[in-house]
């Protein structure tokens, strides 16, 4: 069965000073698969988790993410949409003064869910990701892979349909690296798409049953993979 | 509703970490504001007494008619119903030279010993006409046209000049109103900015996160009223003290002026500026939150 949560047709995106960081992109994304787009600092990685974020808008072709086009004048549906995201920030923007699980209760406040079940629930993602003994410490007084947990907890607690992480193993060692990635492939499942930038490629050689995307100056290549790519340039 | 309802803990705790990120700059908000609701207070007040005092001039104005020579008791009798029937007249008495007498030693005080200088009672009978204020002109003209009456005094000119000044008084009370109302909206509007730029980060999360903007900015919103709520109430606390040690002393040095009940002023003046201090904090709060950037 073919749902296709991200969908990007011929999908072009030039900064406002002229930068081309992505070049006429066709891909397909279904629930359950586990992308790995690798590449090199400034080849569009970043640029593509951004247009999944609607955080920029494609100038060129047309992207899908959800159900939700991502373009100018969408903002409402947009941001409807970013509630069905777990992202996982390259700096983690976790709120300061805050303990981690107040940052991991932020991610679903407005949820419309009862206090008690949130804290529940996120004590449990916190668990999960190893930090029970770090609950209640202030997310500026934890290291930077606890941190790192931290906003991997906040995303997941969301039960995400599209979890996201942006160069999760950029400060790790080799194998801290390679635990976090099998970490973040866990959640992938049958209602969880997982799609992981990195330009650590050699970390992932070994990892199978997922999709590989190389980008270089902009444009998408497959290295490896399975199914759920329906089109590649 | 349902998230609204779940946080309220959660908008209670960030409205006091909004106002505890810049105090200094919080605290001049109140007192800014509640120095501005204490003008516009007082100006309410006077516009109050005012209001009070021309209300008092339409049932209080006052005209009187004088007889054409040689008119019998009769006809000055009839001459009296005649007017009191007439439209904008709400009372017509008859004044007799003895009554006119004694009504001016009266007026004269202590000066009153002058009118031992004369041999025969020197004043002359006339028709005391208690007019509405808005009727003055039709009624003097009316007055003067009947047959037997040889002329009207009047006291126009004070009356007209008085209405002029509780006009005046009235017109600063709308600007001073407008300029309360935006210079308000401009200080709350300008803390909520500052509180947004102070929590920029925060927001950014949040709304990357997918959160609703009323989410992010409701407790902005509350932070706004608080504030401008208690400008309110410091204001009011220093009206009411200012009217509980200054309104009998100005009531002893405006004995002429029908005064309001200092009881009533002080409930009125409590419930105005509450009310204005919280639909404006609303406003200014709004208005403060339009600059947050969606995209």
């Amino acid at each position: 069965m073919n749902k296709g949560i991200i969908k990007a047709s011929d999908l072009s995106l030039v900064y406002k000073d002229g930068t081309k960081a992505l070049n006429n992109i066709n891909i397909e994304i279904n629930p359950g698969d586990l992308v790995y787009i690798t590449g090199p600092s400034g080849s569009g990685k970043t640029s593509f988790l951004k247009l999944l974020m609607g955080i920029e808008y494609p100038t060129e072709g047309s992207l899908n993410v959800l159900g939700v086009d991502i373009k100018r004048g969408h903002q409402g549906r947009i941001q409807k949409m970013r509630r069905q995201i777990g992202p996982i920030f390259q700096e983690f923007k976790l709120i300061e003064g805050r303990s981690a699980l107040e940052n991991v209760c932020m991610g679903m406040r407005f949820f419309g869910i009862r206090p008690s079940k949130i804290r529940q629930q996120a004590m449990e993602a916190l668990i999960r990701v190893g930090l029970e003994s770090k609950i209640h410490t202030k997310v500026e007084n934890l290291s930077w892979g606890q941190a790192q947990r931290v906003a991997i907890a906040r995303a997941v607690v969301r039960k995400p349909k599209l979890l996201l992480a942006d160069e999760p193993t950029g400060n790790l060692d080799h194998e801290n690296a390679v635990s976090m990635l099998q970490l973040l492939a866990s959640f992938c499942d049958s209602n969880t798409a997982v799609v992981i930038t990195t330009h650590a490629t050699h970390l992932i050689e070994n990892q199978k049953n997922a999709i590989y995307v190389h980008v270089e100056k902009g444009e998408f290549s497959i290295k490896a993979g399975k199914t759920g790519i329906a089109a590649i340039s | 509703m349902k998230s609204l309802f779940y946080n309220t803990g959660y908008f209670i705790r960030e409205l006091f970490k909004t106002i505890r990120l810049s105090p200094l700059s919080n605290f001049f908000s109140f007192i800014g504001t509640s120095l501005i609701l204490l003008l516009f207070g007082l100006i309410m007040i006077s516009w109050w007494i005012g209001d009070n005092f021309i209300s008092s001039l339409k049932d209080e104005a006052q005209i009187s008619a004088y007889f054409a020579p040689g008119l019998k008791q009769e006809q000055m009798h009839t001459l009296v119903e005649e007017i009191a029937s007439l439209e904008g007249v709400t009372a017509a008495r008859y004044i007799d030279t003895e009554m006119a007498y004694e009504e001016n030693k009266r007026l004269l005080g202590d000066e009153a010993d002058i009118l031992e200088l004369f041999d025969d009672n020197p004043f002359e009978s006339y028709i005391d006409i208690r007019i509405n204020l808005d009727d003055m002109d039709s009624v003097i003209g009316k007055v003067s046209g009947l047959q037997g009456i040889d002329y009207v005094r009047d006291n126009r000119e004070v009356l007209v000049q008085l209405k002029g000044l509780v006009n005046a008084i009235k017109l600063i009370g709308s600007v001073v109103a407008l300029a309360v109302g935006i210079t308000t909206i401009i200080i709350i509007s300008h803390m909520i900015r500052q509180g947004i730029y102070n929590n920029r980060e925060q927001i950014n999360t949040l709304w990357l996160l997918g959160a609703p903007a009323w989410f992010i900015g409701f407790p902005f919103v509350l932070a706004g009223i608080l504030l401008t709520l208690l400008g309110g109430v410091a204001a009011v606390g220093l009206i009411i003290l200012m009217l509980e040690g200054g309104y009998a002393q100005l009531k002893s040095y405006l004995v002429f002026l029908p005064l309001p009940s200092v009881i009533e002023l002080k409930q009125n003046i409590s419930y105005i500026i509450i009310a204005i201090s919280a639909g404006l904090g609303l406003f200014g709060s709004l208005f403060g939150l339009s600059s947050i950037k969606k995209d």
